[in-house]
């Protein structure tokens, strides 16, 4: 105790200034009060064709839907050092009459500021982010290469869900931050801690459950910086009559290396850690211990502007860590529009069209353990880079002219599992993924005008050999985007894109008990593919507002299921404005 | 300059992660078991057909599969009808899953007979048939009161109320739960709740209380009962009385634990009672103890059976066989 207290009384005196980071210091605002905000009116006219060759007389084939909203945050400051923050979201579904399609809710509140000019603090709604493999919002399917004309659509459900750019996940609950800086040696020292009630007690079964994270990052020099991360998600005993409480404790370094020259810029990181998941009160069910790490060493020709990458991992089958784990999207939830179809009205599964604009699919709570994926969506990282039982290698490039008019992007991961499932025979995946994008403001003195146009392309291959006693795993994905937008007009734009998501072939999945161990598997087969073609005009009032009209062709078959055979044209008014 | 050492380096760190370090064991079951097609590689076998138990002799199957399957193994007694049932998930048959050491799983107890063995599987068509003769039957220790083998024991004694259809004798035939006598308990009796009893004394049995164990934890009180298809009226009330103040006789303020037993399931069963768990009851509900409160199994004088009915529900009828104390386990038939 004693050698602690004369270590820190030293430390108090080589440090010589507490400071507040950059964006405590944003806080400090002029104006008392604003009011930002945001605007949407969106109108969807569907209609289903189906194409199996009798006539559904069940289904009702058009689908109108669509509604007006307006989001208001109030913000006021009281003082330089705090601000309140309400908003409220006044919603009308198109159809409601006289206040009846009308909603009234409160989007997000918050207070925040600063104690003593030292300590940032936020109590309330809070969007927060550690690590990929502590707290992590990881992107849905397909989001990263979908056309611009269906982000629109994505960015929609994204925005109404809180899933942020920043891969940050909306929680409630309190966050504090501050720094130490150093005259010598060490830079800075960056303290963020962060707790969030992630699960409401029910009072009978269900504890409350809690996620802590706690990151200490060591910012040496410009060259070198290094962390630690702990995040935890617990049940708090007592809250309910259930003495069973889940404990999952992930606890990660990470460091981080840059160097540049005239020439070259050299970057490395890692992240390594551990996780254990257990029922306290609970001698049945054993616990899990997984460990990870992963290494990433990028170098940059600055001439050529050509940048390669090698990642290296290595993420155990039990490392659980649901911060980072927890997928946005239900998948074991049906969507609502043609929600049954057919003379039969058997359940319509859920297609790409769904992921682009169900919210009733969206995810806004982090889970205890793995939530269900859909293998021939993304059979590979389907918690994104911190999925659990995979090692190998992933080698990345990218090249962005000296214009930044041309980017192209290719990645080649070559993944294997830690531990079979059912066997001892690892699955092998295997990704190629390619994408070319041009983009120009003014395509030419005589022609100012705006272009983008964009393609690419994602093979995806799962590969296990089989045996005399059990078919071969042999799973393939492929996706193809291809978009467009073309200033025709001053700010009105032709926008164009097209989808393609093509599956094929077999894989066990498995299926967990409720403790997430796998007790079954099941043979999963799929032969088929979606297409999603789309042409609309929008016009760009500025740069935070626009009006987009597009119609949207949707089309899937699949030869094993002859149900699933459809399609289903779409007519979207969009109108967006931020303020 | 080009960092040729960190290219070289990150070269190598790929290359050699290249052979990618697996777990040796697996998730989730086997494929091969879910999967897998199932085929009896080596058929069933018994290491010794005719096997004395009475000797601690046993026996053990072997056979072999294509791959882990639930199997049932079911040995049946030709003559009593006895069954012995030996589970297991696995791909082999061997004497540490399949060993059998005369036990039975549901009564009668095996005689010196020949039996039928049969082995199924779970989800799968086949059945693998074989036999044996058991020439010995186990030998089990503790404090036998009777097997009813040679009869109504001498200095039992007995009092059967004078009712209509009275049946307290020893019968003979092939349904008895050991050997091939049971105590038959029957009679209407419509003026009073008792129908027959019997007491059990311990000077029988060689010394003035019965030779147990001190200890009630380990004291196991044993016995069979027999309810018939229609009779769903009978109560047997066992009463176990201590002679507290080492007198040789009982007296009323010295301790009587009681069990009352209702037979509710049709056929045989074991009754096991732990002499620890012994309740003194009054009309069958527990009451305060009216000796010294403590269980003592080595001054037990007497054991007394009382065979009962409600007076207004008619005939009633139990068996009764292989009354045994047992130490530190119940009697495993």
């Amino acid at each position: 105790m004693k050698n602690w207290f004369i270590t820190f009384s030293i430390l108090c005196v080589w440090i010589s200034v507490v400071k507040l980071d950059a964006q405590t210091k944003q806080i400090v605002s002029t104006k008392k009060f604003n009011i930002t905000g945001l605007a949407r009116g969106n109108f969807y006219a569907d209609r289903l064709n189906q194409s199996s060759g009798i006539i559904d007389s069940v289904t009702i084939p058009k689908l109108n839907s669509g509604h007006i909203l307006s989001d208001l945050a109030f913000s006021i400051r009281p003082s330089k050092s705090m601000e309140v923050l309400a908003m409220a979201r006044i919603r009308n579904d198109y159809g409601g009459f006289w206040g009846s399609g009308v909603t009234f809710d409160i989007r997000q509140m918050y207070v925040k500021g600063v104690i003593g000019g030292i300590v940032r603090y936020q109590l309330g709604d809070i969007n927060d982010r550690m690590t990929k493999y502590t707290l992590w919002n990881q992107d849905q399917e397909f989001l990263q290469t979908t056309p611009t004309i269906f982000k629109q659509q994505f960015d929609v459900l994204n925005y109404d869900h809180f899933y942020n750019f920043n891969n940050s996940w909306r929680q409630q609950g309190a966050a504090t931050e501050f720094a130490l800086v150093f005259k010598k040696f060490i830079k800075e020292i960056q303290f963020h801690g962060v707790a969030t009630r992630v699960k409401a007690s029910d009072n009978v079964a269900n504890n409350d459950r809690i996620f802590s994270g706690v990151n200490m990052q060591l910012i040496q020099s410009k060259f070198f910086s290094f962390g630690l991360n702990y995040a935890g998600l617990s049940d708090i005993d007592g809250t309910s009559k259930n003495k069973e409480l889940f404990r999952n404790p992930v606890l990660t370094g990470n460091a981080s290396f840059n160097w540049d020259n005239a020439k070259w810029e050299i970057f490395a990181q890692t992240e390594f850690g551990k996780s254990k998941t257990f029922i306290l009160n609970n001698e049945i069910v054993p616990s899990k211990n997984g460990k990870f790490w992963e290494v990433e060493g990028a170098i940059k020709q600055k001439k050529t502007g050509i940048r390669i990458a090698g990642v290296i991992k290595r993420i155990d089958s039990e490392f659980l860590s649901p911060g980072a784990q927890t997928k946005r999207v239900h998948f074991q939830q049906l969507p609502i529009a043609y929600n049954r179809i057919g003379n039969e009205q058997v359940i319509r599964p859920l297609t790409i069209i769904d992921l682009m604009r169900e919210s009733s699919l969206c995810n806004m709570q982090l889970q205890a353990y793995l939530m269900d994926f859909s293998p021939k969506y993304d059979n590979i990282t389907p918690y994104g880079d911190a999925t659990p039982n995979r090692q190998g290698s992933i080698i990345k490039s990218d090249w962005v002219s000296k214009n930044k008019n041309w980017v192209v992007k290719a990645e080649q991961l070559n993944l294997q599992e830690v531990r079979g499932e059912g066997t001892t025979l690892p699955r092998k995946f295997n990704r190629t993924s390619a994408s070319l994008s041009y983009t120009n403001n003014k395509i030419s003195e005589k022609w100012a005008k705006r272009i983008h146009v964009g393609i690419s392309y994602r093979m995806d291959q799962t590969k296990r050999e089989g045996t005399e006693f059990y078919r071969g795993v042999d799973l393939s994905t492929n996706v193809m985007g291809v978009g467009a937008e073309i200033e025709v007009l001053r700010n009105i734009d032709v926008i164009f894109g097209y989808q393609e998501v093509k599956y094929s072939g077999f894989d066990y999945t498995a299926k967990r008990d409720e403790y997430a161990f796998i007790y079954n598997f099941s043979e999963y087969e799929v032969d088929g593919n979606e297409t999603m073609v789309a042409a609309g005009l929008r016009y760009r009032f500025g740069e935070k507002s626009f009006l987009s009209a597009q119609w949207n062709k949707f089309d899937v078959s699949d030869k094993l299921i002859g149900t699933s055979n459809y399609k289903v044209n779409q007519f979207m008014l969009l109108y967006q404005m931020s303020f | 300059m080009i960092p040729k050492q960190i290219i070289l380096g990150s070269t190598l760190a790929l290359l050699v992660f290249a052979g990618c370090k697996m777990d040796k064991e697996f998730d989730g079951p086997d494929l091969k078991d879910l999967y897998g097609k199932f085929t009896v590689v080596q058929d069933l076998d018994i290491s010794n057909r005719s096997v004395d138990f009475s000797l601690n002799q046993t026996t053990f199957f072997t056979a072999a599969f294509s791959k882990n399957v639930q199997w049932n193994l079911q040995i049946k007694g030709l003559t009593s009808g006895a069954v012995k049932q030996i589970s297991g998930f696995s791909s082999e048959l061997i004497a540490e899953n399949a060993l059998w050491n005369g036990t039975t799983t549901s009564l009668p107890m095996f005689r010196i007979e020949d039996c039928a063995v049969q082995l199924t599987f779970e989800n799968e068509v086949d059945t693998l048939r074989d036999t044996l003769s058991v020439i010995g039957n186990r030998i089990y220790q503790g404090l036998l009161l009777s097997d009813f083998e040679n009869g109504f024991p001498t200095g039992w004694t007995k009092f059967v109320q004078s009712g209509a259809d009275m049946s307290f004798v020893v019968q003979e035939n092939a349904n008895a739960a050991q050997g091939n006598k049971y105590y038959d308990m029957g009679g209407k009796v419509d003026w009073d709740y008792l129908i027959g009893m019997f007491d059990i004394p311990a000077s029988l049995y060689g010394a003035p209380r019965f030779n147990l164990n001190s200890n009630p934890e380990v004291v196991f009180f044993n016995s069979f009962i027999y309810k018939p298809d229609s009779i769903d009226n009978s109560i047997i009330l066992f009463q176990f009385r201590e002679d507290d103040n080492e007198d040789g006789t009982y007296s009323s303020n010295e301790d009587m634990y009681s069990f009352e037993y209702r037979p509710t399931e049709n056929g045989w069963k074991q009754l096991s009672l732990n002499y620890a768990d012994l309740q003194t009851l009054v009309n069958g509900a527990p009451v305060a103890a009216i000796g010294n409160g403590i269980h003592e199994p080595n001054k037990l004088l007497k054991v007394s059976l009382l065979f009962l009915a409600n007076p207004t529900s008619g005939y009633s009828q139990s068996y009764i066989d292989y009354m045994i104390f047992t130490e530190n386990a119940p009697l495993n038939p």
